[in-house]
């Protein structure tokens, strides 16, 4: 049975809607968001599903969440913080900001803070230079840049999704 | 060189390749073109069989391109020349074609520098390992280290990437990820070439790795190529990986007996104290030919030599004293056998199997002839005296079919039933070609054929007679009328060339024989025969059952009688008393004889038992579905008691007065030739003989098409059919209505891994073998309370057994689906119980 395609079938038959009916395999990117609004990552079970969906093989669909870095395969905290840590922005002190913010918050680039709330990641470009150091926040309602930031800046930010999440 | 390309092509382009004037066609690749000229532009990521991705960077050379005046056109000549104009960066030759003037350079300092720069980076996190790497030896980056590498590493050896070594991509397929470069041979073979994309990459950069995510890993029929392919030793086989090293190895000649394709494979064999100081096979590799197999191999013939053991191996003569066999001489048993066979006489019959050589089945059919007895074929499969009537025309090669041109698949899974000819059908559908199938369910080659009829299991002679038109009264009438039958037969019937593919799927001996007799009808009202790439092929499920045809045998629908009335059987090659009503009948034969490589059931109830040779061990031909005809060489020594079939029966022979050649295979095909008119332009000389071919792969090179063999032995020889003109009448339609009343009907597929001894003797296939299955349609398993994966009983033939229970949506239903030879002996449709549990 096709746990997702049960859990979620209008989303999912609205979102194939969209496409030619031979062409479904092209609804994998939406199909995946679907997937990780659940827990933040796309589970194994997941990308068979989806597979199954689209009728495409579940490596496939196991590439493209390995490709894209706005797709996980692992559970993270609630909020992901993904640090551009590209040549520009290690100039402009990413690199160092990346470890003190670690530090500050006690976890490895990786890691997910115990009460699950912050994730930190080291990413590719961002396209956001200029603003460096930045980064960009996954939560379940979306995609968000932090730009010119200190690690007493998020370490503040990351405070109110702590007073958020208690209320 | 370019005669192999110019066939395709009209237009010709001169150009220049390292001072090399040459002429390719038009759109032919640099490195393609310069391949052709003898010039090895080296590549990675480049294959000849796939399309150019330009990724890995190797091929860089310089580009020049005759200058042109902006306002005239006209070529700007200097010192009686074209000035040449080169472009600012080094380009990648495998995606750049040539064109008229064009000069390539690959040997300045500034392309070296560029492929240097290219081994540097992909030298930075290669755990260079080549002592104790299975490619070594036969590894372009090696070749390519040596040749264009630095002697050292400017790279931080402490940032070397460590990544796992002894990754398992199933049951097949070892993955490597330190060594892999990343060139994507691989998952675009399974993408491209055999449309089973399950493998893929991940992560990108550094990170990027192969993962498979299929159940069972690497779940394809093809894994092994994608070894053959990979440039590096990332990917190796389960069989042969830390088994020898290439330099070691012999490469003996052979062709495949798996199935009827008959593809062209090349033994890799060594003498090693592991195995006793004994000769042995390491490997099997594709050897290239481009009219059968190309450069490719399914899993199940390359790895199926594993399944050849020493020690359950026929050794001795045996024979019945009571109730046991004991071991005697060649001397005892063959006057036994003799004397016997007088007695019997014209109540003799011999029963082969399908994996005979020509040889074999010609003189046991002159043994059999001298007596009088009947040479009976073991196979639920009909139609071999067709094909050798409206066959493939002579010069046929499926890869010249595209455009214009139909492909009729009926009743056959063909992927299972003969892995290569699926793939040159695809193929063939990929140039163009109107592939139209003709089956009661839905298969992999649904994906590529533009009509798909769906019948029902018994209507296979039907629709093909509706295509053909047939008279009144002669076909179903539904059928003719579908508006896809009709566009079907339109396509097909105005074809240029077409070819028809019957397979086995849900027929028995009766059923088979009545289609294929419907396929001849259809060619021969459309007008498809007598030429190359027309005509008729028996996707036969044992190697060489064509030519036990041409040879004279024939199977029976009345085997269990002929066995039970007969004084005297003759069983080689085949173990008929694994099924039940057959073992029932010899025990009532007077005298059985089996002859055979291994203890079979059959043998074991025989009165004289006589050991065979392996193919592996001896020479002979095998005739394929397209009836060409193949040497195949001696690759290990066989065990020294035993002979080879024609041998046994020229000894035999000459016991009952009948002079039959012995001392040689090819002298037995010399009288073969003579007597069989289809063979009499055939002898061993020329169907060793090779032509040109392309593309170049295989030799001392900086590695282009894989570690494929080139064919230097023999590309076999394609005979014709016996009457290319004559017009075939059809007769008799007695449609084979299947009985109703059956609350489920069980009909006979094949499964290519199934639990015959091949697969169940190899070690390597084994991990790959389903346990006993049957396939339902969904609904009838809802009604039944049965979910897939469940066991359940069924009974079939007053034989109950538990097996497995799989769904598919696409049969219809009250249809159940029996694969043969896994666990449930079936070979006609018919009625089946089936319980919940």
């Amino acid at each position: 049975m096709n746990a997702l395609l049960e859990k979620h079938t209008k989303d999912i038959e609205d979102i194939l809607k969209k496409y030619p009916e031979d062409q479904k395999r092209s609804a994998v990117m939406p199909l995946l968001y679907v997937a990780m609004r659940e827990n933040g990552f796309v589970s194994k079970q997941d990308m068979y599903d989806i597979a199954e969906i689209i009728k495409v093989s579940a490596t496939q669909v196991a590439s493209i969440v390995g490709f894209y870095t706005l797709y996980h395969d692992k559970e993270g905290g609630k909020h992901r913080v993904q640090v551009c840590n590209d040549l520009p922005c290690a100039l402009r002190g990413s690199g160092e900001y990346l470890e003190k913010l670690c530090e500050n918050i006690g976890i490895k680039v990786g890691e997910t803070t115990e009460d699950g709330l912050v994730s930190v990641e080291s990413v590719m470009c961002l396209a956001g230079c200029d603003k460096a150091p930045m980064f960009q926040e996954q939560n379940p309602d979306g995609v968000f840049y932090h730009e010119d930031q200190t690690v007493e800046s998020t370490l503040e930010l990351i405070e109110q999704w702590r007073k958020q999440e208690a209320k | 060189m370019t005669e192999v390309l110019e066939e395709k092509t009209t237009k010709l382009v001169n150009l220049t390749i390292d001072n090399l004037e040459i002429t390719a066609p038009e759109g032919t690749l640099i490195v393609d073109a310069a391949k052709l000229a003898g010039i090895d532009i080296p590549v990675f990521c480049y294959h000849p069989k796939m399309e150019p991705v330009g990724m890995c960077r190797m091929c860089l050379v310089d580009v020049g391109m005759p200058m042109r005046d902006r306002d005239t056109g006209e070529t700007i000549m200097e010192k009686g020349k074209p000035k040449i104009q080169f472009g600012r960066e080094l380009q990648t030759g495998c995606t750049v074609s040539v064109s008229e003037g064009m000069v390539v350079v690959g040997y300045t300092e500034k392309v070296k520098k560029g492929r240097q720069d290219i081994l540097e980076f992909l030298l930075s996190s290669h755990p260079l390992d080549c002592p104790i790497c299975d490619k070594g030896g036969e590894c372009p980056l090696q070749n390519l280290t040596i040749g264009y590498g630095s002697g050292e590493s400017r790279f931080d050896l402490e940032e070397k990437q460590h990544l796992a070594k002894h990754v398992p991509l199933g049951d097949l397929i070892w993955l490597d990820r330190e060594r892999c470069i990343q060139c994507a041979r691989c998952t675009r073979f399974q993408d491209e070439i055999v449309d089973q994309p399950v493998i893929g990459f991940q992560n990108r950069g550094r990170k990027l790795q192969i993962v498979t995510f299929s159940e069972p890993g690497f779940d394809s029929y093809w894994s092994g190529n994608t070894s053959d392919i990979c440039p590096v030793g990332a990917l190796t086989t389960a069989d042969f990986r830390f088994g020898a090293r290439p330099w070691e190895m012999q490469a003996s000649a052979s062709v495949c007996n798996q199935c009827s394709v008959n593809c062209n494979i090349t033994f890799n064999t060594r003498r090693e104290a592991k195995s006793g100081g004994d000769l042995v096979i390491k490997r099997a590799m594709p050897r290239q030919n481009e009219e059968v197999n190309e450069v490719w191999l399914c899993d199940k013939g390359r790895f199926a030599y594993t399944s050849v053991k020493k020690d359950d191996r026929l050794t001795q003569p045996l024979i019945r004293e009571g109730e046991t066999l004991v071991e005697t001489t060649w001397e005892k048993a063959l006057d036994l056998v003799a004397e016997k066979a007088k007695e019997a006489g014209k109540e003799m019959v011999s029963l082969v199997g399908g994996r005979l050589s020509n040889e074999d089945y010609f003189n046991i059919n002159q043994l059999t002839a001298h007596l009088g007895g009947k040479s009976l074929l073991n196979s639920e499969m009909a139609g071999g005296d067709l094909v050798s009537q409206v066959g493939l025309g002579t010069g046929s090669n499926i890869a010249d079919m595209g455009q214009g041109d139909a492909i009729l698949i009926v009743a056959s899974d063909l992927e299972e039933e003969a892995p290569l000819f699926w793939l040159r059908v695809k193929q063939a559908a990929e140039r163009g070609a109107e592939v139209i199938i003709a089956n009661a369910r839905e298969t992999r080659a649904d994906r590529f054929a533009k009509y798909k009829i769906r019948i029902a299991f018994g209507q296979e002679t039907a629709v093909i007679l509706s295509m053909a038109g047939a008279k009144e009264g002669i076909a179903v009438e539904f059928l003719a009328d579908d508006a896809k039958v009709k566009a079907a037969a339109k396509v097909f019937s105005e074809a240029n060339n077409a070819v028809i593919y019957y397979g086995s799927d849900g027929l028995g001996l009766s059923g088979s024989e009545e289609l294929s007799k419907a396929c001849a009808f259809l060619l021969s009202e459309t007008k498809h025969t007598g030429r190359p790439n027309n005509g008729l092929v028996a996707v036969w499920n044992k190697a060489n059952l064509q030519g036990a045809w041409d040879m004279g045998f024939r199977p029976s629908e009345t085997l269990a009688a002929d066995l039970k009335n007969a004084k005297f059987a003759y069983v080689v090659g085949n173990d008929p008393a694994s099924k039940d009503i057959l073992e029932k009948s010899l025990k009532d034969t007077d005298f059985v004889v089996v002859q055979d490589v291994r203890l079979s059931e059959t043998a074991e109830i025989a009165d004289v038992v006589l050991p065979a040779q392996v193919y592996t061990e001896r020479e002979g031909t095998y005739t394929s579905a397209e009836r060409r005809v193949q040497r195949f060489y001696p690759a290990v020594p066989a065990p020294e008691m035993t002979k080879p079939d024609y041998k046994i029966t020229a000894k035999i022979a000459k016991r009952l007065d009948l002079s039959l050649e012995k001392i040689a295979a090819s002298l037995v095909f010399l009288d073969l030739a003579e007597k069989v008119a289809d063979y009499a332009e055939l002898d061993y000389v020329r169907l060793a003989e090779v032509t040109e071919q392309w593309p170049i792969i295989g030799r001392d090179d900086l590695f282009y098409g894989g570690t494929s063999y080139q064919n230097t032995q023999g590309l076999g020889k394609q005979i014709s059919p016996a009457i290319e003109t004559e017009t075939i009448k059809y007769e008799a339609f007695v449609p084979s209505v299947l009985s109703k009343k059956d609350e489920f009907l069980a009909v006979p597929v094949t499964t290519l891994y199934d639990r015959g001894s091949t697969m169940l003797s190899s070690e390597v296939l084994q991990p790959r073998i389903a346990d006993p299955y049957v396939i339902l349609n969904t609904a009838d398993a809802e009604k039944l309370g049965v979910e897939a994966g469940v066991q359940i009983s069924v009974k079939l033939n007053g034989k109950t057994a538990n097996v497995t229970a799989k769904l598919d949506d696409s049969l219809a239903k009250g249809i159940v689906l029996v694969p043969r030879s896994m666990g449930i002996p079936i070979s006609d449709p018919g009625s089946i119980t089936i319980k919940a549990k």
